[in-house]
């Protein structure tokens, strides 16, 4: 048996540094991790996708309509990356949107749009939570206490100072997105 | 310990388990990390160089001397190297010489999908071709050893499936570094015709040894009627496929890919099905010992991109007459709009290419490009032809001598001493007027910010030797830099090649030491009552921090600004506002 999670968001949120904790605390649960990241241009403010499988695994990428979970740093990546969710696999997504160019979108709509898709879905409020911590930049060790909980993966090793609050911040967050 | 590592970090544990001394590499993803994660090993000579030719020839040279060396590059680097890597077959290596090219099929970030196996196949250097992480360690570390031990360079094929992928992976210590004394035998190392025509004899002779080597790196599992042989990353999808569809097949691993070993022939029988990532090209020596393959050839497989779980189930399944139904993807409630790859917020190439626009406007010029970030000035209309390393100056000589039209070249700095500065010599000696922008952001931005020459040696100081009129431009001060582009500009017009060096170093690496050293970052706003929507900031700048706001007034995210205060400059009505002084100041050094 396997888990295959997508992990999307912005450039400079994070994305990949949330994929890599929760593969870590993987690890430590002793499960075998693959994680399929992709570097490009080191471009800010691009859509960013990461895929985490553990379990019984070989190969590291999730295909469209094969991910158990498709985490979302920001909404509207959420849609972009909902082909590849499985039939029956959750939607976690952190209530913000990064403005992308030409067009408004409001925060409401978008989640709204996710809310009625009729997938299983979990908005949580990572960014508000990371901004009363003081910072945006806490908005994923926010998530990875969320998916800790969800996922049944401990703290991964090495996470410090704020990150930490941040983490146990989302793992009672956690509680409220199990269906 | 395992700890999770990338394929990139993994290559390069591998070869420091095996005493590598020198290793040299140019920046390109996806290969960019075995050079990086090396750099932390201060016992070792490791260096990033100006090309892939050049670091393949420092690598080579070292090896020739007898020490333990590896040269990395991603796979388009090694037709830079090319030259060198054909001679370095014929002369041979005294000290191991790993060669680590990572492929990026489907191009994540790059301009073709090439199978650098091809190139083990007609330089006659062995391929080894890891399936994941933990491989690539062990790969790294052997082939070096592997390599001395042929006196014959041995090519470490790596995807962006290997590099990319983190994956646990049980490291050993570094060993200490293996340096080499040199030996005179001209005889080996000239290849003047009559050394080279024996040396190609003796090649051909030591391929047939490579072959039983090969077959050292042949691995069978499972049983059954049917035989499936996998390379590389394909041996992964083919395990979970096989899975899925629940069928049991011996499977052949290659971790050899080039020379398939005759032996090969022997274990997998009559006919076998073939998956590999790239080109057929275990499945062409394959049928070259006669054997049926069901693969790439016949179209059992796609022939571009990557290969997945799902595609190579639904092509075993076509292969072995097995029903497959393929899970079928969910529409999303609402269409994702497109986030384009654009220019950082902040990025001195925004300010270029604006300046650049303002000043020629009216002359409709040709825009020459090159490989960098400022590629995606292509969102911007401003790159007509982006080819290769180098593409700016060759390409824009070409066209401006065919054509008679105003060219533009771009170039940034690290790309211009990677492969434009003969082309400069040639661009003044043939003495046509074109116009050549140097983007000096002072580091290899696109791979993540690596140092550049133009750090030692100032883009300027070598066109001015040269004898080319230059003008240096901050990209952050657009008002006058538009004034200094346009006396470049008459330069052209009058019949002579110019250059302007557009200085500013990359914003993330500014911004990375202005974190580190506590300096508070100015933002910018903007003054509703004064914005008068015409979109200048947003929609001719370009910068992806301003974002228009229902009635099209401009709205700055002050997430996403980094107070280069281009945007209040290119502002008619005065309506941004910010204090970025002190901080221009400041990031100039960066």
């Amino acid at each position: 048996m396997a888990t295959s999670v997508v992990f999307v968001g912005v450039g400079g949120q994070g994305v990949v540094t949330l994929a890599r904790w929760v593969g870590e605390a993987a690890l430590s649960a002793g499960y075998d991790v693959r994680i399929a990241e992709i570097h490009g241009v080191s471009q800010r403010g691009g859509s960013v996708e990461v895929h985490l499988r553990f379990g019984e695994v070989y190969a590291a990428v999730v295909e469209e309509g094969g991910a158990d979970y498709v985490v979302a740093l920001e909404a509207l990546e959420a849609l972009r990356a909902y082909r590849y969710l499985k039939e029956g696999g959750l939607l976690v997504v952190n209530r913000r949107v990064i403005q992308p160019p030409g067009r408004w979108f409001n925060v409401e709509e978008v989640v709204e749009a996710i809310k009625r898709s009729g997938a299983r879905s979990c908005v949580v409020p990572c960014f508000d939570v990371a901004l009363e911590l003081g910072s945006p930049v806490y908005e994923n060790a926010v998530m990875l206490g969320i998916l800790a909980r969800l996922l049944g993966l401990p703290q991964p090793p090495g996470l410090d100072g704020r990150n930490r609050e941040a983490f146990q911040r989302g793992f009672n967050l956690g509680a409220s997105c199990r269906l | 310990m395992k700890s999770l590592l990338l394929g990139n970090e993994a290559i390069a544990y591998g070869v420091l388990a095996a005493g590598v001394a020198v290793a040299a590499s140019y920046p390109g993803t996806p290969a960019t990390e075995i050079l990086e994660t090396l750099e932390r090993f201060k016992d070792r000579f490791v260096t990033w160089a100006t090309n892939e030719k050049t670091a393949f020839e420092l690598a080579y040279g070292a090896a020739v001397a007898g020490a333990r060396s590896l040269v990395s590059m991603k796979h388009v680097g090694l037709n830079v190297a090319a030259d060198p890597l054909h001679s370095s077959a014929y002369t041979g290596v005294e000290g191991g010489l790993l060669i680590a090219v990572a492929d990026d099929p489907w191009m994540h970030s790059s301009q073709n999908e090439q199978d650098s196996r091809w190139y083990g196949l007609q330089s006659y250097i062995p391929v080894l071709e890891p399936s994941d992480p933990a491989e690539a360690y062990t790969m790294a570390k052997e082939g070096l050893s592997l390599s001395e031990r042929l006196r014959h360079p041995v090519l470490l094929r790596s995807v962006t499936r290997v590099s990319h992928v983190r994956a646990p992976v049980e490291v050993e210590p570094p060993a200490p570094p293996r340096w080499g004394s040199f030996r005179r035998d001209p005889e080996r190392l000239c290849l003047v015709p009559a050394n080279a025509r024996r040396r190609r004899a003796e090649l051909v002779e030591k391929w047939r040894r490579v072959e039983e080597t090969a077959a050292g790196y042949v691995w069978t599992e499972g049983e059954g009627d049917v035989v499936v042989v996998a390379a590389g990353v394909a041996y992964t999808y083919v395990k979970e496929a096989l899975r899925r569809l629940r069928t049991e097949a011996k499977v052949v691993k290659l971790g050899m890919s080039v020379p398939v070993p005759p032996k090969v022939a022997d274990l997998v029988g009559q006919s076998a099905v073939v998956v590999e990532e790239g080109d057929p090209v275990v499945e062409m020596q394959l049928r070259a010992l006669g054997v049926r393959t069901a693969g790439k050839l016949d179209g059992f497989f796609p022939r571009y991109g990557e290969l997945d779980v799902g595609r190579v189930a639904a092509g075993l399944a076509k292969a072995l007459g097995i029903a497959y139904k393929p899970p079928t993807p969910p529409r999303p409630p609402m269409e994702p709009p497109p986030r384009p790859p654009a220019l950082c917020p902040g990025c001195p190439h925004m300010g270029t290419f604006y300046v650049l626009k303002i000043a020629t406007a009216g002359l409709n010029p040709v825009w020459s490009g090159d490989i960098g970030c400022y590629s995606l000035g292509v969102n911007m209309e401003q790159q007509d032809v982006i080819t290769h390393m180098g593409s700016s100056l060759g390409l824009g000589l070409g066209i401006a001598v065919a054509s008679r039209r105003f060219v533009v070249a771009t170039v940034g700095d690290s790309t211009f001493f990677h492969s434009s500065l003969p082309q400069l010599v040639n661009l003044i000696s043939s003495s046509v007027p074109i116009l050549v922008v140097v983007m000096d952001n002072s580091y290899t931005a696109m791979t993540g910010g690596q140092p550049s020459p133009s750090r030692v040696t100032p883009v300027e100081k070598l066109t001015e030797a040269l004898g080319i009129p230059t003008f240096v431009i901050d990209p952050a001060r657009i008002k006058e830099s538009v004034e200094a582009v346009k006396r470049a500009v008459e330069v052209v017009k009058q019949g002579r090649p110019a250059v302007v060096v557009s200085k500013r170093p990359c914003t993330l690496v500014a911004l990375r030491r202005a974190r580190a050293a506590g300096v508070e970052v100015p933002k910018y706003w903007v003054d509703v009552d004064k914005c008068v929507g015409c979109s200048l900031c947003y929609g001719l700048l370009r910068c992806s921090a301003i974002a228009p706001r229902g009635d099209r007034k401009a709205y700055i995210d002050p997430a996403l600004c980094t107070g280069c205060g281009m945007c209040a400059e290119v502002c008619p009505t005065g309506a941004i506002k910010g204090e970025r002084e002190r901080w221009l100041e400041i990031w100039r050094q960066a």
